[in-house]
């Protein structure tokens, strides 16, 4: 509390102070908080909600159908799998990009526009352009075959759909975390790279030396970002298999696998409420791992 | 201890206000001022044609009923997934579309009102094919009327056989093998365009003598249902002389069958229209099903209208079901030859039996498998489709890929208990 | 400064090489939505269609009634929805940054908490509140559920805590109230952080996928995302319009981000002293 304001001008300040506040806590209070608690309530239930709404009390029941359930495993499986392979990958690949557009290049701002197509291209149509690629007599096969390497189903082939989608989110993602990247690196003073040069610093030194560790605090929240965006893959995996999860539960992810107990199978709303809440956890669980190897107390 | 405090007085707080909205929100018009009513009927699409002819349906009946409108909606995109949320949500339509093999899992929830109390006499019941009746039946019940059915049959290309040197299509599974390796042409053509799916296997799984669904549990790894797929697996593994429409880059079998890179394709009345209009130059012809061990089968789809158990028309919505599914109307509706009729009476009117390309498949609705297996027939089907693509992909035996599906498809069931 | 050729070369190599990788995908479905099906299926692969032909937009127009809805609906929707986010955000970052109320750190906490809550958690009960505040298949359910986000509140806070204080200041002593300060003079100078918000917060109502699959189920109220899905399995394997019908709900965003691009990098704050 700020010395030297009378009780009143505190009072008019809170006033206005929850004033300001009022849409925001409105909203969240209906749409998330209270969403939170219902979703409480839901995981101890089985639901059954088509011809008029039925909830029976089952305790832990839902939450212990996970441990039996074989498609949970295996979105689980393919969604770590998915996480592991594409977040490390984005995030270089994002770091990469901003480096180099941001060492004084010429045509920087039209490599930027460029570079941003992507991440400004709703996934569902992108989902829907590399499905054409990816088609079997597509384009994609065809320049394989013009280099000489094997061409693959990528989206009827079990052992590659997931391949194909983790391909097309890198190269959807990586340039959206390139502008925030490249937000941050015009921050860097410029001294430090000037004093890095006379001591006859190259290029890669003053990357590794100067950029990365000073650009660890984006980094730490480029990667919380990238983990939970890919630990929340739906969009593609939805209309790659047209909500499916196929070929084989290869794209079956666990956000799809929940869409599809609360609105495609009958009666597992409570189970789906369930498996959401695991996946929170999980989610948090990696936050906290990633900030605990990352020692950066900047951002969460 | 603060921060629960806030959280819980927030929780509170949003659960109050939504409940303050709820009841602030305006109760929704149920009764229309004039003695007109207006009801929605959703369906799926199907090409352009199609729809004019329902548009036309609906239209006589409205003429015929002047006191009722009908709004025709159509989901072109996961429609069961669709129907179910608007079903939860009370914005479904009076009445809808249902696919036989959704029926009993839509019915056991009591979303879709039983109809019998509202046919009288002249509807006619018994002019329905007993066996496209029955798969909208629970517990004695009819929850709906089907409107139309279709049988699968071999589609071969004329050409194609002439070149081959082969005169007519093959009557049973082993001639339908030679002749496959006559008309393959490396990756190019493939002699049989194949859907590796349990909703077109169904019969040939059950053909020595196993079950595939017994009491709602999954039970098709049992030796009997194996050994029947071997033939089917050889010819893609073996002979290389089938392929399934992915792998020639095609998005549907009659498309793989249009394009010239199959043979022959087993596909059911759709694909008459749809060769027509899309591939209207290919010549070809239609049969029955190969025979497998000297015994006829195929599969029988069907879809029925049923009425919305919320609906605030009921009476309205049972007109139009009767108009739709009564002789007259399905008459109309069926009389382009989009769909087969499910009444006896039309059936022999419009004398589908005799025509060439169709002749065929009405054949095959004495001895076909109806694709309805009770409420767990969708998630079965998904376990066994999903596994039974990895053998025949030849990734792992058969015997293998069923028993893990049969397992898993049992622990889903246990799942929605 | 020394300039070092072969570095440059090398950066320029992996820059160039990227924007082909980067374009490459949507030239291809450009010039596939100027082919003909003939072209389409028969499985050449030329970057300049054979046949140049207009005739895939006109016919998703004309196959598609709802096309222009649902282009309408997707626009409202995310121009409804930016405005609110950009006032309620801004008020609400603006009042953790600057005013002292009691509670505030808690209420700080919560939101930050809300940012690590997958919202696949609040799906179902959202839709289940929905259907009782009867707003399913509504603007208002698409628009009044998302019309606040926790992302941004903070972004909004880590702003204004940077923001001199000196003109608060001396629009106090002109007599201007809090609410007066905030609108009048503080919010027109955080453009830059405004419009880095405008173009993510658009872009995620835009794009979004999920809730409308959920929300919506009249096809007349669809926006894109959900309207090109359903296109597709309209017309599965007529590749020619489903890559038309994706081009021109690309076209919107893309004018919109050239319009605000200039602030955009400038505006990025997402990290920074507390």
């Amino acid at each position: 509390m700020k010395r030297g304001k009378s009780f009143i001008k505190r009072t008019r300040e809170a006033g206005q102070g929850y004033l300001f506040m009022t849409p925001v806590l409105v909203i969240l209070g209906i749409f998330v908080i209270a969403p939170i608690l219902y979703a409480i309530f839901l995981s101890f239930h089985k639901v059954q909600l088509l011809g008029g709404s039925h909830y029976e009390f089952r305790g832990l029941d839902n939450f212990l159908k996970v441990t039996f359930d074989d498609r949970a495993h295996i979105a689980l499986k393919n969604t770590v799998l998915y996480v592991v392979i594409v977040v490390p990958l984005q995030t270089m690949l994002a770091l990469v990009l901003a480096a180099s557009l941001n060492a004084g290049m010429k045509g920087q701002k039209f490599f930027r526009i460029v570079y941003f197509l992507p991440t400004l291209t709703s996934s569902a149509v992108l989902t829907l352009i590399f499905m054409w690629m990816y088609n079997q007599n597509g384009l994609i096969n065809h320049l394989l075959n013009i280099l000489h390497l094997p061409t693959y189903n990528w989206i009827g082939d079990p052992d590659v759909a997931l391949i194909a989608i983790m391909i097309m989110n890198i190269w959807a993602t990586a340039p959206f975390f390139m502008v925030i990247y490249l937000a941050a690196l015009q921050d860097i003073p410029g001294s430090h790279y000037e004093a890095a040069e006379l001591d006859g610093a190259s290029g890669m030194q003053k990357f590794w030396h100067i950029t990365v560790p000073n650009l660890r605090p984006v980094t730490s929240f480029v990667v919380i970002m990238g983990l939970i965006g890919t630990f929340q893959l739906f969009d593609q995996s939805y209309i790659f298999s047209a909500g499916s999860g196929g070929p084989n539960n290869s794209t079956l992810t666990v956000v799809l696998l929940i869409y599809q107990y609360a609105f495609k199978s009958l009666g597992t709303m409570g189970y789906a409420a369930a498996l959401a809440f695991l996946l929170a956890i999980i989610i948090l669980i990696a936050t906290l791992l990633q900030r605990k190897f990352s020692k950066e107390e900047s951002l969460y | 201890m603060k921060l629960k405090k806030s959280i819980s007085a927030a929780g509170v707080a949003a659960l109050l206000a939504s409940s303050l909205l709820t009841g602030c929100s305006p109760k929704e018009e149920t009764e229309s001022k004039h003695d007109k009513t207006t009801i929605t009927l959703s369906g799926w699409g199907g090409n352009p044609i199609e729809k004019k002819l329902l548009l036309d349906v609906l239209s006589d009946f409205e003429k015929s009923h002047p006191n009722i409108d009908v709004k025709f909606n159509q989901i072109n995109d996961q429609y069961m997934d669709v129907i179910k949320t608007r079903l939860i949500g009370g914005t479904a339509a009076d009445v809808f579309y249902l696919d036989a093999f959704e029926a009993p899992g839509l019915i056991q929830t009591g979303a879709i009102e039983p109809l019998d109390k509202y046919v009288d006499k002249d509807f006619d019941i018994g002019d329905f094919e007993k066996q496209q009746l029955d798969a909208f039946k629970e517990n004695g019940k009819i929850y709906g009327f089907p409107k139309d059915y279709s049988t699968l049959a071999l589609f071969y290309n004329k050409k194609k056989f002439k070149e081959a040197g082969i005169s007519e299509p093959p009557r049973t599974w082993e001639e339908l093998r030679a002749d496959a390796k006559k008309l393959t042409k490396g990756n190019k053509v493939y002699g049989l365009g194949v859907m590796p799916q349990i909703e077109r296997l169904y019969y040939m799984a059950e053909s020595q003598g196993g079950q595939v669904i017994t009491k709602d549990h999954a039970t098709f790894a049992q030796n009997r249902v194996v050994r029947s797929f071997q033939p089917f697996l050889e010819m893609h593994l073996k002979d290389k002389t089938a392929a399934q429409p992915s792998e020639v880059g095609s998005g549907s079998g009659g498309e793989m069958f249009g394009q010239g890179r199959a043979a022959m394709v087993m596909e059911g009345n759709w694909n008459i229209p749809f060769m027509k209009d899309t591939f209207p130059k290919v010549d070809y012809g239609t049969a029955e099903l190969p025979t497998i061990n000297g015994k006829k089968g195929t599969m029988s789809f069907t879809v029925g209208y049923v009425m919305n158990a919320e609906s605030k028309h009921k009476k309205a919505s049972w007109e139009l079901i009767q108009y739709l599914t009564g002789k007259e109307g399905m008459k109309k509706w069926t009389s382009k030859g989009f769909a087969l009729p499910t009444r006896k009476s039309v059936a022999a009117e419009l004398g589908y039996d005799k025509d060439q390309l169709r002749g065929p498949l009405v054949k095959g609705a004495k001895y076909a498998t109806v694709w309805q297996d009770g409420p767990m027939l969708p998630i079965i089907m998904n376990n066994f489709n999903n596994q039974f693509l990895s053998a025949y992909l030849g990734e792992r035996p058969l015997n293998e890929a069923l028993k893990d599906a049969e397992k898993q498809a049992n622990k889903e069931i246990k799942v929605t208990e | 400064m020394k300039k070092r050729p072969i570095g440059r070369t090398i950066l320029y190599a992996i820059l160039i090489i990227y924007a082909v990788i980067t374009i490459f995908p949507f030239l291809w479905a450009l010039s596939s939505s100027f082919k003909s099906l003939g072209e389409i299926v028969s499985g050449t692969i030329y970057f300049i269609p054979e046949n140049f032909t207009l005739d895939n937009y006109k016919e998703i127009f004309t196959r598609e009634p709802l096309f222009g809805r649902w282009l309408l609906n997707s626009l409202f929707i995310a121009a409804a929805g930016t405005f609110l986010n950009l006032i309620f955000n801004s008020m609400a970052g603006y009042a953790l940054a600057r005013l002292t109320f009691p509670g505030k750190k808690s209420i700080f906490i919560i939101i930050l908490a809300v940012l690590m809550i997958p919202f696949q958690v609040t799906l179902i009960p959202n839709f289940l509140i929905l259907k009782e505040l009867g707003w399913l298949n509504t603007y208002q359910g698409m628009i009044i559920p998302g019309a606040v986000n926790a992302t941004f509140i903070f972004m909004m806070r880590q702003f204004f805590i940077n923001f001199p204080k000196e003109v608060e200041e001396a629009a106090a002593i002109d007599g201007l109230g809090k609410f007066g300060t905030f609108f009048r003079i503080v919010l027109p100078l955080a453009k830059p952080a405004l419009a880095a918000q405008t173009i993510f917060v658009f872009m995620a109502f835009w794009n979004d996928f999920m809730r409308p699959l959920v929300i919506l189920s009249d096809e007349s109220m669809f926006t894109l995302p959900l309207g090109l899905n359903s296109f597709k399995g309209q017309f599965i394997s007529f590749w020619n319009y489903i890559m038309a019908a994706s081009m021109v709900f690309t076209l919107p965003i893309l004018v919109l981000y050239a319009f605000f691009n200039r602030y955009f990098v400038k505006g990025i704050k997402f990290t920074g002293e507390k």
